[in-house]
């Protein structure tokens, strides 16, 4: 290897609090050549972002504290350098993207100004050709039409443009390296996969180095040369990434690795077709479902189809899964399943009864149904423990008697795999995965005919979603359940869902049993989207060559 | 610029507002116990001279007569005439205006004065010292209450130190100013506190915010990443604070004009509640609901040109 850019040796984070010192980066050695891409995986909590905060001293806290080690830039040590001499390494050095555009990004101040901002401070030019600069800047990171939205704010574009813009006030002050935190978690796959390769793209065009930030191995495994993982604060291996992921020598990465939904899995006993009696009554029966939203204000009124002409129809005890991306309408169709969002036209039975034919079949509706909700840890009540938690449905239920209540508690949580300890503890104390656990065993309190899950496992990390995903397999064989599963990840839903639907802009373009649609989608659309997911094979490229790729060919990993 | 149109169509909505608080003021006024004819003429009058006088000012009509000649007055431009003053009420309040608007301008000017900078040097020192001493400080100015605020510092400045008025009106521009130093002075001292507190929380949110985080990552220095970006965003909740806050200094002038022998609209209101000015009473009030309906426009006005997300 050439001569390294940058050069980490030891680095040792710690936090200072009142019980004493936690080391929450564990002497962390790796170095970074010009123009490479080292792609760094781990699940929250390993340290990832910590370390990229560390490599510009930015640490999110006064409490924590680089206390060893070294960080050398070209041969200049960063940890010892004052703070003047670091602003001029932020951004000008080594620039930064952040998982969420939205928040990172000033939503007061005009795209371009936040371009304008770097290139005036690190470069020292002109207002005129600072604009000029971020005009041109604009346009290298993809918007259409740079000097007209130069003047535009944020909120005026979409997460992907967003994070295009985010790019662009990296690359304002031209840095050598670009680390990317998560820089593609809360956009679409095919979002994302246009994301990827614009990076790609700058990297070629401007020599750039890049750590990437990610827990999808498959998006470490397309763009990256070098993988390294990190777990509980230390870096457990580095490799390049082919023999990484061939032979993972790390516990953690063997894990990471099994646990990857794009792996095809031959052995699938719980998707094994259920008996369906003939003429049975479905569960859920939609027809011709509209669900239309009212745009605008008194003087400018508008609406859009977040749903447009929906039939499906749920027999019991299948497992369907709804995949599409963000604005396709499927939380809505979810929403207005659970009688949540007002229906436009249409009809909606649950179990043969109407769901608009009045109060009493709502409540009908609502002792029969339950929803498990993205977020575990918002759609938990934060100052009830999970049994007060449980024994409140119990009760509104009122389904058993109020003397078994907290022997079903207890149940209830080992049938999620919590155990009755979690009885008396509160959602903060619990991780992410505990959480969503919790969530489910409230939604199974109900003892509902029907879960709806509404991207219940997004917020998770990889190994956590697998176990989630494998709990409700469990859940679904056991007690026979109807399970209408929400997500955007395809993967998840190929290995857990015996039916699936794709959504797009309000309408199923494509509907059937998940093996064929994966294998072979009639819908161009499904296509599209199966193939903007990153594979574990560096050998199946996610980049390779595509109408919108012409200039950047080159710039493709590998 | 459509997201300034609603500057053309929200006064129509004002229309309906003004005739809840017209009707709402004319009843409550009525409301008070007492008979201003009597109030006027004193306790010697005669029964006839009080029958008099109610006739003269249509008192003895019933309440939905005489609300609707306050109405045809309002169309002519007038209130009605004061019992105590014996001019249109409207003429009297032109009288009486410019002292309160002034008070009031001079005091939100110098409260963003102060609350400004104090809440700056709290946020950016959160914790540490001065942050310590401005929030015992602004514990005081909001617990002290505002007449004993004032007459204490008439004591200090003007008997003490005797720089400044005791109290009254000046009659030319440096004069007024120098009357007006104090009454703002401790209208300000409470209002300063309330906008720096609510400023310096949202300062202190936005020097964590992933905003200030990704200018810090692009090697903006702090100065640059507090006043270009976390200044801007902590504005929009504390200008719609200060305009509540407007309103319910309207109020206080009542309080501050009094113990300054200010001759404004607080002062006057005082004076006609205690001698059952009927008309006086209903068109201060009035003018005060309209001045706290035109605050509140402005203040949406500025939350617009401050934050481009929103629509109104």
């Amino acid at each position: 290897m050439i001569a390294a850019l940058l050069k980490v040796t030891d680095l040792t984070v710690v936090h200072d609090g009142d019980g004493g010192e936690r080391t929450l980066l564990d002497a962390v050695s790796f170095d970074l050549a010009a123009g490479e891409v080292l792609g760094l995986v781990g699940e929250s909590g390993s340290g990832k972002s910590l370390l990229c905060r560390s490599l510009v001293r930015l640490l999110p806290s006064s409490r924590l504290r680089i206390s060893g080690g070294s960080i050398t830039l070209s041969g200049r040590e960063l940890t010892t350098a004052p703070e003047a001499e670091m602003l001029a390494v932020r951004g000008g050095e080594i620039g930064m993207i952040f998982q969420n555009p939205s928040s990172h990004l000033d939503p007061v101040m005009r795209i371009g100004d936040q371009i304008t901002e770097g290139i005036r401070f690190h470069q020292r030019l002109d207002a005129k050709a600072a604009r000029a600069a971020a005009v041109d800047i604009l346009a290298q990171v993809g918007f259409p039409d740079p000097a007209r939205q130069y003047d535009s704010y944020p909120h005026e574009f979409s997460g992907g443009m967003r994070q295009r813009a985010m790019i662009g006030a990296a690359l304002s002050s031209n840095p050598r390296i670009l680390i990317a935190d998560e820089p593609t978690t809360a956009l679409d796959v095919t979002i994302q996969a246009q994301i990827l390769r614009l990076l790609m793209d700058i990297r070629a065009r401007r020599g750039l180095s890049v750590i990437l930030v990610t827990h999808d191995l498959g998006i470490v495994a397309q763009v990256c040369d070098r993988i390294a993982v990190m777990w509980q604060g230390r870096l457990v291996e580095i490799g390049e990434k082919r023999g990484l992921l061939a032979a993972p020598a790390h516990a953690y990465t063997r894990s990471l690795i099994a646990s990857h939904p794009s792996l095809p899995e031959e052995d699938m006993p719980a998707k094994a077709e259920k008996l369906r009696t003939p003429g049975a009554v479905p569960v859920v029966d939609i027809e011709k479902l509209h669900v239309r939203f009212a745009t605008g204000g008194l003087f400018r009124r508008g609406a859009v189809d977040a749903v447009n002409g929906v039939t499906l129809r749920v027999m019991p005890g299948e497992t369907v899964g709804i995949v599409g991306e963000s604005g396709s309408g499927k939380s809505t169709l979810a929403r207005a399943v659970l009688g949540l969002t007002p229906v436009s036209s249409g009809t909606i039975r649950f179990d043969g009864t109407d769901i608009a034919s009045g109060r009493a079949v709502l409540g009908m509706l609502r002792r029969q149904t339950a929803m498990v909700f993205q977020d575990p840890y918002n759609a938990l009540n934060p100052h009830l423990t999970v049994g007060k938690m449980l024994a409140e449905v119990l009760r509104v239920q009122g389904k058993i008697e109020t003397a078994q209540i907290p022997a079903r508690c207890g149940e209830l949580l080992d049938l999620v795999g919590l155990g009755r300890a979690f009885l008396d503890r509160k959602p903060r104390s619990m991780s992410g995965g505990q959480c969503q656990r919790a969530g489910i065993a409230r939604a199974l309190a109900v003892d509902p005919k029907l879960i709806i899950a509404d991207e219940c496992v997004a917020a998770l990390d990889v190994t956590i979603q697998a176990q989630i995903v494998e709990l409700f397999r469990e859940l679904v064989e056991r007690m026979s359940l109807t399970l209408i599963f929400i997500a955007h990840d395809l993967a998840i839903v190929r290995n857990l869902c015996q039916r699936v639907v794709v959504m797009h802009r309000g309408v199923i373009v494509e509907e059937g049993r998940s093996e064929e649609v994966f294998s072979r989608p009639k819908h161009a659309y499904t296509a599209a989207l199966i193939a903007a997911v990153p594979h574990i094979d560096p050998d199946k490229p996610l980049l390779a060559p595509s109408k919108m790729a012409t200039p950047q060919a080159d710039g493709v990993a590998n | 610029m459509h997201r300034y149109k609603f500057v053309l169509y929200r006064p129509l909505q004002f229309l309906p507002v003004l005739f809840g608080i017209s009707v709402i003021t004319f009843i409550l006024v009525r409301l008070i116990p007492g008979d201003p004819a009597r109030v006027l003429l004193g306790t010697r009058a005669t029964p006839e001279a009080i029958a008099r006088i109610r006739a003269q000012y249509g008192l003895d009509e019933p309440m939905l007569a005489q609300y609707f000649y306050f109405l045809r007055n309002l169309a002519d431009g007038e209130m009605g005439r004061s019992i105590l003053y014996k001019i249109d009420v409207l003429k009297l309040i032109a009288t009486r205006i410019e002292p309160t608007l002034t008070l009031v301008l001079c005091s939100v000017v110098l409260s963003v004065l102060i609350a400004v900078p104090v809440a700056a040097i709290a946020a950016r020192n959160q914790g540490r010292l001065a942050d310590q001493v401005i929030r015992i400080v602004s514990t005081f100015g909001i617990g002290f209450p505002p007449f004993w605020l004032g007459l204490m510092l008439i004591i200090l400045f003007s008997v003490e130190l005797a720089i400044l008025p005791v109290s009254g009106y000046g009659n030319t521009l440096s004069g007024k100013l120098a009357h007006l130093v104090l009454p703002s002075l401790t209208v300000s001292l409470s209002l300063s506190t309330v906008l720096a507190r609510s400023l310096r929380a949202a300062m202190v949110e936005g020097l964590k915010s992933d905003v200030a985080t990704a200018a810090r990552a692009r090697g903006m220095p702090e100065s640059i990443v507090f006043w270009r970006h976390v200044l801007p965003n902590s504005l929009v909740p504390t200008v719609n604070l200060l305009a509540v806050n407007i309103g319910w200094l309207l109020g206080g002038t009542v309080v501050v004009e009094t113990v300054f022998a200010l001759p404004g609209m607080g002062q006057l209101l005082v004076r006609a509640i205690f001698s059952r000015d009927y008309m006086v009473v209903q068109g201060v009030a009035m003018v005060f609901a309209c001045a706290t309906v035109l605050i509140n426009f402005l203040a949406d006005i500025v939350t617009v040109a401050l934050d481009p997300r929103v629509k109104l």
